[in-house]
């Protein structure tokens, strides 16, 4: 474990990694100085934050990030001298001792050791080499250093870490026992412990493949892709809630369970990462590939009620930038949100260049409060029966669509005949409702064309004379509602027409509207506004992404009386939109055209209204009058006919007849109907994925100055940064011309962050032991070549991540037991030479899964949606707003493994965080490794582990054998994979004799332990028996050996 | 002295004691556990601490500052009025108010009064406190950046809107460590019943520093810390005995590996066992005297009230908690505000009033530092429709009101002023950065100074901004 004594704050002293280490790093007593391992970080710690990449914190317009700036001239002194210590203006500033003088200046915070001093003197004094930070130089596969052990070495980590050794004569551990190995590596690959019957198995097999067999087997287990995608949810940062105020739900799991299942096909690494960052813009994405890139996805989500949407979109953008930067490249991108970064040469336009490739798509900032629907852009997840029906469906509707124009030359003498004996006009056929607004009677407005469906005055609207008789006059906040009407699926053909005048044009003034809230609904429903005078009539399931909405190009004039109707096919479609002004067919753009579920809520349809909504714009103003509703589509003769203008040319007729009176149209028209609807009731509760689909049209880029989001700098486009590769000319300017970058050959990062990672997995600690920082800050590697050449095998050997993992499983370096000299430990307190083998806890999900497995309770299933296993009470409820309550699970889904645990990030299981599980806010690549006193508790009272304890007490009964030493040593190797030593089976055997004592004189209590969880005890076994083996049980679960994987 | 007094001493149980024997035995140096009481990462503070804990009382949603302590006549007299464009200077409003048809300003409908020598304002909402206006520094200037409950209150707690950072008490505990052997450094105590904004774990989380910094949520219940109670069965003198048992395996174990780590393992283990007396002790206030619940008001017998919870707080200081966190939910009144604030007025006043004259009695408030107050303020025009008895009051950043006492602050000033509008400062301005900085002041730290290295940059609860506000220092 990369662990060393630290003091807790309550009085002990704990173990934790990356607290002020005492590094063995560093030059070597003979060695020269290394300029990129000893004087960067140097350097880069203490001068670059006002002598750094950062123009805007420059002090003295001196740099020390670059050759040119730090061995300039000026005013006739040089900075570094190369060779000359003494002349050096930089060693002079460094030792000075006047507080005016001394760099860095005594405010700052900064100060250098001695031994920071000597280190800067002997690199000047030795020639001052420059070279670039090693991690932007790409690596190249370098020779297998020369070791005069000849024996130890298995494959070629095992070269470069002994080289190391011999270096700092130091030996290589022996191998550590089998029984460790074995419990070590099961858990590292699977996350599960090895069963007893797999450590004989192992014990027995006497062939020198044996390991190897085993590395295979748990590679080849699916345990392996749920072990993998544990710590890839940390990466994703995946949670089953938005994170943000109400922290709803979110069934994002198809994407988990869409990891687990790349990781144990052995998908190409490379092929993983293009999917995740760019599968939609794949040629011909499938499914797979298109669900992939909800990894853009997973950040938090804001639905809290009056949130700036534009904030949070642009939080949303930065933190995909980030995460893209920490998972892939291994760098701070997100220090560049405000300014040029600090240590690194990545400037404020490079991370808005780089975001510009992650903001086109077509999303809101603020998610659905009142649906709670899937955040848009989304991926339908259907299954194949529902693609084929919904294939045939579609077949049919486009099918019907073809016929109108055969039946519309059927329909021309029939029309002829029926022009001969009409004489009554256009009929009203559809009339749903008609209201003279201006004539409200005790805030009712009745409907003429339905009396049982008035409409209801709502806050006072005011009655002035209007255009014909009086009208009503709005103030923004009032209106009407109309009970009972325009109730529309997407399915159903409407009309609605009005006359209305309005005293200004604003950005935004709803006119008519079947909704609950506009950004608060995802604005599901139908509406009719005024955009700068501009009509817009929009049907939304969720704006934006799944939505249409068209706008007419010309304003309407203020101050005049105004006829407006909208007509809707029932097509889904924006072309199936019109807007008529005064009678006559407006021109529109079509804004968006992506409608695909329907527009209506669930449980509970708003009232149609005018003139006001829900934390919205009214019609401030405005006069209404006039207003029909009709449940089919207007012709546009009728709609000129609304507007009193005289009777249309024949053709406009022709189109009425087919429309109302054509006896074979009307029949179309219905069965055109009734498949939309069919076709609609199926899509609907299709469940959705949040997924990446770019817009048509890129989003302009700006920098955002000091990282605002209304402040809005210079314009950018999608680029890479310049002190990296440059983007390659022949890729597409889009995400999976990105992907293809960050995984190009002579790419820097990827691989070699990738690798390390898969080192730190194994190892407990990276070779880069800041495995979230690979920039100048960023810890220099403890073995530099041995990373790149891991890293270069990687890469050419396809990116193969379970050979990767097989190379260090296999290895002398990994197989070296973890036990330590105190000589050892004194010298390489955290195992950075790895003179000896990794010793770690375990991590949150593998002590839990560890205590259902041993104790038989693990349900094995892969995937699905996310459980609730036992947690304590109320802890959700004390803190959200009465909903959801934790609604544990029962049976399977309290015994599944951890990683379907249900993750609520603002109140996330209690016992994992406490084990330095991550929040999964952002995206981690490294968890802390703590020792706490909470752990103790998790450990002794979880109600899991004394379940589990209570089965394995049982099984104790039942398979351990006769004699209380057998007994206590079978459940010791259970829980620990090892055999206990014969003092260790006395403690043991005491320990279960005197519980056995306790419970044997207090019966109540014995049955009262039987009694905790929901799995019942077996009637059969003597209870007091069974509470002392669960006591016992226990104690090992709490044991060394069980919470560590030595 | 038995055996158990003997071990008792060295903070350790019976089998701490057999693994204390090995360890000597096999010539490892012993960890010298409970020897030196933890000092934080700080090897001293910058600067000598006015106070050495602190009792932040959150009043979580956003009370409204001009219907409790910043008297604001002009509403009144402009009462149904617009908010002139003039004093709105174009700033931005939340989407539940900003496309409101028109913004009417609204004066408080609550009477307003001077009280103490310090002539403060306190509306008739706080009789209670306003008896302590001389032991009490306003800060009516207080500014932050969000003007929406999750990233204001996150923000207020951590530094920063985003998710993610270490809570105010976890710098602390990172810091200072405790000054308790038996409890954590960083308490949390919710009030019930009172939840109209979720509050989230992350408020008091450790963000990047090591997990054990972590604030401690204590509830009231059977499992005042989780997972703190044995399980039913499992009786505290068999619980003592397995440990035992555990204890030798470990010292076993460690005469095997040699690994501090062990140790270390069994240290914590004794901390729970330890911690199973201390948190139940600490969360039991049946034997505190009747005059204590007189004092506390009404709900003080009730658990997890406001009232209930304050006398927690007390018995936490006493007990030198280093961090102790309050919220109080339920200020959100964007509409109903007169009956709102009545309720939550009434939850809180008596019961701030009695911890302050409590931790007095006892000495303890010149080392202990008080703080009320909210994540914003709300607005000086009514959200929704305003009547003659009745308006909701939207979200404001642009100024709101705290107040403290105790450790370190000048008692009976006011700092700051707003303007008669109550919309902007205009003397003073407190951005929350720079209370976070007094905070950590008062207890002694140089907040530029106290910083943790993560992903290669050293962060600190102020970011980079926060300056100490001198004149409320005492």
């Amino acid at each position: 474990m990369s662990s060393r004594p630290v003091r807790s704050p309550w009085g002990l002293p704990l173990l934790l990694a990356g607290l002020c280490a005492r590094s063995v790093l560093g030059a070597a007593a003979a060695d020269h100085v290394n300029f990129s391992r000893d004087i960067l970080p140097i350097l880069s710690d203490n001068c670059y934050h006002c002598h750094g990449p950062d123009e805007e914190a420059r002090k003295a317009k001196l740099r020390f990030d670059t050759k040119g700036g730090a061995f300039r001239l000026k005013d006739g002194k040089a900075v570094i001298v190369p060779g000359h210590a003494d002349r050096s203006e930089l060693i002079r500033r460094i030792t000075a001792t006047d507080p005016d003088e001394v760099m860095p200046p005594p405010k700052s915070n900064r100060k250098l050791t001695a031994k920071q001093i000597t280190l800067l003197k002997s690199w000047v004094t030795e020639g001052a080499t420059w070279s670039q930070h090693w991690a932007f130089v790409p690596p190249k596969r370098p020779e297998l250093p020369r070791t005069a052990n000849k024996r130890w070495a298995r494959n070629g980590i095992d070269v470069f870490i002994l080289a190391r050794l011999e270096r700092e004569k130091l030996k290589p551990s022996r191998e550590t026992g089998r029984e460790r190995l074995i419990r070590r590596v099961t858990l590292d690959l699977t996350g599960l412990p090895p069963t007893p019957a797999e450590i004989d198995a192992f014990l027995a097999d006497k062939s020198a493949q044996a390991y190897e067999t085993l590395v295979d087997r748990l590679l080849a287990s699916p345990r392996y892709g749920e072990r993998m995608a544990t710590d890839w949810l940390d990466v994703a940062r995946y949670a089953d809630t938005h994170g943000y105020q109400m922290d709803r739900y979110r069934p994002m799991w198809p994407w988990r369970d869409w990891v687990i299942k790349a990781f144990n096909q052995n998908l190409p690494f490379d092929q993983f990462v293009t999917w995740q960052l760019a599968g939609d813009l794949l040629p011909n994405p499938t499914k797979e590939q298109r669900l992939a890139t909800a990894f853009n996805r997973l950040h938090l989500q804001n639905e809290e009620g009056g949130v700036v949407e534009e904030e949070y979109r642009v939080a949303y953008v930065v933190d995909r930038v980030d995460t893209m930067g920490t998972a892939f490249m291994g760098l701070t991108l997100e220090c560049c949100r405000c300014h040029d970064h600090k240590f690194d040469p990545i400037t404020q336009r490079d991370f808005y260049s780089m975001s510009a490739f992650f903001q086109n798509i077509d999303e809101s900032g603020q998610t659905d409060y009142f649906n709670g629907a899937m955040p848009v852009p989304t991926l339908l997840l259907s299954d194949d029966a529902t693609d084929a029906k919904l294939a045939e469906l579609r077949r049919a509707i486009s099918e019907k669509e073809q016929q109108l124009p055969t039946l519309r030359a059927q329909a021309r003498a029939p029309f002829e005949e029926w022009l001969a004996t009409n004489t009554n006009g256009l009929g009203s056929a559809g009339l749903i409702g008609s209201f003279a607004l201006g004539n409200m009677v005790s805030n009712k407005v009745a409907n003429a064309a339905d009396p049982g469906k008035p409409a209801n005055a709502h806050e006072e609207p005011k009655p002035v004379p209007g255009r014909t008789g009086p009208c009503a006059e709005l103030d923004g906040e009032n209106g009407f509602t109309f009970p009972g009407l325009g109730h529309f699926t997407r399915a159903d053909p409407f009309s609605l027409s009005l006359w209305l005048q309005t005293p200004v044009h604003t950005p935004r003034s709803v006119v008519v509207h079947h909704s609950k809230a506009p950004i608060d609904a995802g604005s599901r429903g139908y509406e009719l506004l005024l955009e700068n005078g501009r009509v817009a009539v929009g049907l939304h399931h969720t704006w934006p992404a799944n939505s249409l909405k068209v706008v007419t190009r010309e304003p309407l004039p203020t101050n005049e009386w105004i006829q407006v109707a909208m007509t809707y096919a029932g097509s889904s479609r924006a072309a199936g939109v019109r807007i008529y002004v005064n009678g006559a067919l407006a021109a529109v753009d079509v804004i968006r055209d992506g409608l695909v579920k329907d527009i209506t809520y669930e449980g509970g349809e708003p009232d149609l209204a005018i003139g006001f909504r829900f934390r919205d714009n009214g019609f401030k103003g405005g006069r209404v009058d006039d207003f029909r509703i009709f449940n089919r589509e207007l012709t546009a003769v009728e709609a000129a006919q609304l507007a009193g203008l005289p009777p249309g040319p024949r053709e406009g007729l022709f189109d009425y007849y087919i429309a109302t009176v054509f006896p074979p149209a009307l029949k179309l028209a219905e069965e055109l109907h009734q498949l939309r609807g069919e076709a609609n009731k199926l899509v609907n509760p299709i469940p959705e994925a949040m997924v990446m689909q770019e817009m048509p049209q890129a989003r302009p880029a700006y920098i955002l100055k000091r990282g605002a989001y209304d402040a809005r700098g210079e314009m950018v486009s999608a680029d890479t940064p310049g002190a990296l590769p440059p983007f390659p000319a022949d890729q597409p300017r889009n995400r999976l011309g990105l992907a293809r970058w960050l995984l190009s050959p002579d790419y820097p990062l990827t691989a070699r962050v990738t690798v390390n990672r898969a080192w730190q997995m194994m190892f407990g600690r990276g070779l880069v032991e800041t495995s979230d920082n690979f920039g100048r800050q960023g810890t220099f590697p403890t073995h530099p070549e041995l990373l790149d050449w891991l890293a270069r095998d990687f890469v050419e050997n396809g990116w193969d991540t379970k050979r990767l993992l097989k190379l260090m499983a296999l290895s002398a370096t990994y197989r070296q037991s973890s036990q330590a000299s105190p000589e050892l430990v004194a010298r390489d307190p955290g195992n950075e030479l790895l003179a000896r083998g990794p010793a770690r806890r375990l991590t949150a999900e593998m002590l839990r899964d560890q205590a259902l497995a041993v104790s038989g309770l693990l349900v094995e299933k892969l995937g699905g949606p996310s459980v609730k296993p036992y947690q304590p009470a109320g802890l959700w409820e004390e803190k959200a707003m009465g909903a959801p309550k934790y609604d544990q699970g029962h049976g399977d889904d309290l015994h599944r493994r951890s990683l379907y645990t249900f993750w609520k990030r603002t109140v996330p299981p209690p016992a994992m965080i406490t084990f330095d599980a991550g929040e999964r806010n952002i995206c981690t690549v490294r968890r802390q490794i703590t020792s706490t006193p909470l752990q103790a508790l998790v450990l002794l009272n979880d109600t899991q582990i004394i379940e589990a304890s209570r089965q394995v007490s049982e099984r104790m009964l039942k398979e351990g054998g006769t004699t209380p030493g057998q007994r206590v040593a079978w459940v010791f190797r259970l829980l620990t994979s090892r055999r206990p030593t014969t003092k260790e089976i006395r403690v043991l055997e005491q320990l279960f004799s005197e519980q056995r004592e306790l419970f044997a004189t207090d019966q109540a209590s014995a049955a009262q332990l039987l009694a905790v969880g929901e799995k019942k005890p077996d009637p059969a076994l003597n209870p007091a028996d069974v509470a002392a083996g669960t006591v016992l049980a226990e104690a090992i679960f709490n044991h060394d050996d069980a919470v560590m994987r030595r | 002295m038995n055996r158990r007094d003997f071990f008792g001493r060295f903070a350790l149980g019976l089998g701490g004691a057999a693994l204390f024997g090995l360890l000597n035995e096999k010539g490892f140096a012993a960890p010298s556990v409970g020897a030196h009481p933890f000092t934080g990462s700080l090897a001293a503070p910058h600067f000598a601490p006015k106070a050495k804990r602190i009792i932040y009382l959150f009043m979580s949603g956003g009370p409204s500052q001009m219907d409790l302590f910043d008297y604001k006549p002009l509403l009144n007299k402009l009462n149904g009025q617009d908010l002139p464009d003039s004093v709105r200077q174009g700033q931005r409003l939340t989407g539940m108010s900003g496309n409101q048809a028109s913004l009417p300003l609204a004066g408080s409908i609550f009477n307003f009064a001077q009280h103490g020598q310090s002539g403060a304002w306190f509306s008739e909402l706080m009789p209670w406190t306003a008896k302590m206006a001389d032991e009490l520094c306003f800060v009516k200037s207080l500014q932050t950046e969000a003007i929406n409950h999750d990233p204001a209150i996150t923000f207020f707690q951590t530094g920063s809107q985003l998710p993610g950072r270490p809570s105010m008490g976890a710098w602390l505990s990172y810091g200072l460590g405790s000054a308790n052997q038996n409890l954590p450094a960083f308490v949390v105590l919710l009030s019930k019943d009172r939840i109209d904004q979720p509050l989230y774990a992350r408020l008091w989380g450790n963000g990047f520093l090591p997990s054990l910094h972590q604030g401690v949520q204590f509830r009231s219940g059977k499992d005042p810390v989780l997972y703190l109670a044995n399980p039913d069965g499992i009786s505290q003198a068999g619980r003592r005995k397995m440990l035992d048992r555990l204890a030798e395996l470990h010292a076993l174990q460690f005469q095997s590996l040699g690994d501090a780590e062990i140790t270390s393992r069994v240290a914590q283990y004794e901390m729970a066992y330890r911690m199973q007396t201390s948190v139940p002790e600490v969360m039991d206030i049946s034997k505190e005297p009747e005059s204590v619940f007189e004092l506390y008001g009404p709900e003080a017998k009730n658990p997890g009230s406001f009232a209930a919870n304050c006398i927690l707080a007390r018995r936490l200081a006493e007990r030198n908690v280093r961090f102790i966190q309050l919220y109080h939910p339920g200020w959100d009144h964007h509409g109903g505000l007169p009956a709102g604030i009545r309720r939550q007025s009434k939850d809180v006043d008596q019961p701030s009033y009695a911890l302050i004259m409590d931790l007095k009695q006892r000495g303890l408030l010149e080392d202990t530092l008080v703080v009320w107050g909210g994540e914003f303020g709300r607005t000086a025009y009514s959200q929704g429709k305003l009547t003659a008895t009745d308006y909701g009051r939207d979200h404001h950043p642009r100024c709101f009101t705290a107040w403290m006492a105790g450790g370190g602050v000048k008692p009976g000033i006011t700092f700051g002023t707003t303007d008669d509008y109550g919309y902007s400062v205009v003397q003073n301005p407190v951005p929350v950065h720079d209370l976070q900085a007094t905070l950590l002041h008062l207890l002694g730290i140089d907040h530029e100074k106290l910083t943790f290295k993560s992903q290669g940059r050293y962060f600190r609860l102020t970011d980079v901004e926060g300056q100490v506000v001198r004149g409320i220092l005492a």
